[in-house]
């Protein structure tokens, strides 16, 4: 069942169009990534689902509603985490939690939200004084507070140290686990790789691609390299297996230039000639290249 | 609705500046009321202007744009509650600032030292509220029309100096200029002191006045509503 269903959306500010025609839909239960580099519509189009901003054509339906004629409805079911918001310097954690609590009709305990985002020892401190992490984490257990049906999280690791980030994609899967439908908006193809489900690739206000990662990965069929080192027996013919395009040899090390999934097949073929390698590595192929496959430019540049 | 309120109200009791709201004017009454006559009239409607004008051009507007600054209002927008609940709960709790700070001017300048307290209170209330709202309304529009808290901060203590003096609030109106004194009369705050002043000396505030501060309270509140922006 879909719990998100965007058709056509459209937004312009003054003549500038954020959004030209957006689809997709979000199934109950996954994670639905959003990538894209910045300023490609991807904040403005989760506001728009979000019902924060009215779109200037299309149709959204979340959970059955629509966000802007029944948004009081929607949002006792939704819960939103923003980018670049903070609380009140001197607000205690658990004070923060109470309150965003008192706003639903039927909101989760959220002394066990406490518990279960690590921040039991942090119930009386103020938020002024969190590291990051636990800003971060306190920020998920807000949008979790309200028991959500989904979820909405914009670039839920930006500014974390690499083992924050591990922690908090450990504890996102476990949101998902608890049957809460994600929306994941980021702009890190790590992590929409660990994480997403299913990814939309935002590109100059329209998607260019809907898949799962490893879809988006397959779907392009950039060339890229296998290497070894010969260590025994004799080198076999690979030029002719499927996919392959280039070999070279200089001395030991072996380089094999191909499409798709050739590596398989060499490796197999390396087997049953009893040809032994070593220091075998395969480049991975990864959303960043789907993403320059898709758009025609790299993504990193763009930001 | 009561949770809201009683947080912002913790909040607003851990603000360094709600302290300083509450104990600039006291000192400034305190310092000077050991030189004042028995049954003095001038110097606790200064005060009470200097309290008011605090909270409502440093206190309030400081506090609103940080909300906004923060994106504490849009925060709120993506729950059932409405932002506008958390702005109606801080005006209900500055002016309970601005109460509270003249609760205690009155009473420590009405036993302690000494000085007069007006018999027509009904009067002294209608002021209190009209020039508190005249007060409120220069926050609102500081709070709609500047950036951010630190630029409304800023314009809040610029503000200030210029309203005060004019006001008769760093020397008496009679040392002033006739002219400054004069048009000073008619700011939101000098209008609110010499009503009060009306008041103390226990007379009737001129109607005049009065409605020169519900005018300020309309106007500009209209103002700060048409500026303001929830992002």
């Amino acid at each position: 069942m879909a719990v998100i269903e965007v058709t056509d959306l459209r937004k312009r500010y003054a003549d500038l169009t954020v959004l030209d025609g957006v689809s997709f839909s979000v199934e109950e239960g996954e994670i639905f990534g959003i990538l894209g580099p910045n300023g490609t519509g991807k904040t403005t189009t989760v506001e728009c689902v979000e019902g924060l901003r009215r779109p200037d054509g299309g149709s959204i339906k979340v959970l059955g509603l629509d966000p802007v004629k029944d948004g009081r409805k929607l949002r006792e079911q939704i819960g939103v985490q923003l980018q670049h918001t903070q609380l009140p310097e001197n607000i205690k954690v658990w004070e923060a939690l109470d309150l965003y609590a008192s706003f639903y009709a039927k909101p989760r305990n959220w002394r066990e939200l406490l518990e279960e985002w690590g921040l039991a020892d942090k119930r009386n401190a103020r938020f002024g004084k969190l590291s990051g992490g636990q800003k971060q984490r306190l920020f998920i257990a807000l949008a979790l507070v309200g028991n959500p049906r989904v979820a909405f999280l914009d670039e839920l690791t930006a500014g974390l140290d690499p083992q924050a980030r591990r922690t908090t994609w450990e504890l996102i899967k476990r949101v998902r686990a608890s049957g809460v439908t994600v929306v994941l908006v980021s702009h890190f193809m790590d992590e929409v790789e660990e994480l997403c489900d299913r990814v939309a690739v935002f590109d100059r206000g329209t998607i260019v691609a809907i898949d799962t990662p490893a879809g988006l990965v397959d779907g392009i069929d950039a060339e890229h390299q296998m290497r070894f080192t010969l260590m025994a027996g004799d080198m076999v013919e690979l030029g002719g297996l499927p996919g392959v395009t280039g070999v070279t040899r200089t001395g030991s090390r072996v380089v094999v230039t191909g499409r798709g999934d050739f590596a398989t097949a060499v490796t197999a073929e390396l087997a049953r000639h009893h040809v032994l390698v070593s220091d075998l590595r395969i480049d991975k192929r990864t959303l960043d290249d789907a993403f320059v496959a898709l758009t025609g430019r790299s993504f990193d540049a763009t930001h | 609705m009561t949770k809201l309120t009683v947080v912002e109200l913790k909040l607003l009791t851990r603000e360094p500046g709600a302290i300083f709201s509450l104990l600039i004017p006291l000192f400034i009454l305190v310092v000077f009321g050991s030189s004042i006559e028995p049954g003095d009239t001038v110097l606790l409607p200064m005060a009470l202007a200097i309290a008011v004008g605090l909270v409502g051009l440093y206190m309030l507007p400081t506090t609103m744009a940080t909300y906004r600054e923060r994106g504490i209002l849009r925060r709120l927008s993506t729950t059932p509650v409405r932002p506008g609940n958390l702005l109606v709960v801080q005006l209900i709790l500055q002016l309970v600032l601005a109460l509270t700070a003249c609760g205690l001017l009155l009473a420590v300048g009405g036993t302690v030292l000494g000085a007069h307290l007006p018999t027509r209170v009904l009067s002294g209330v209608l002021t209190f509220l009209l020039g508190t709202a005249a007060m409120f309304a220069v926050g609102l529009l500081i709070a709609a029309l500047a950036p951010n808290g630190r630029a409304a901060n800023g314009i809040g203590v610029l503000l200030y100096f210029p309203m005060a003096y004019l006001a008769g609030l760093m020397q008496p109106t009679d040392q002033m200029p006739d002219i400054l004194a004069r048009i000073g009369e008619y700011t939101p705050l000098g209008a609110f002191r010499q009503s009060m002043q009306d008041v103390w000396a226990g007379g009737a505030p001129s109607p005049l006045l009065l409605g020169v501060m519900a005018a300020y309270a309309v106007v500009i509140s209209i103002a700060a509503a048409r500026f303001f922006r929830w992002e």
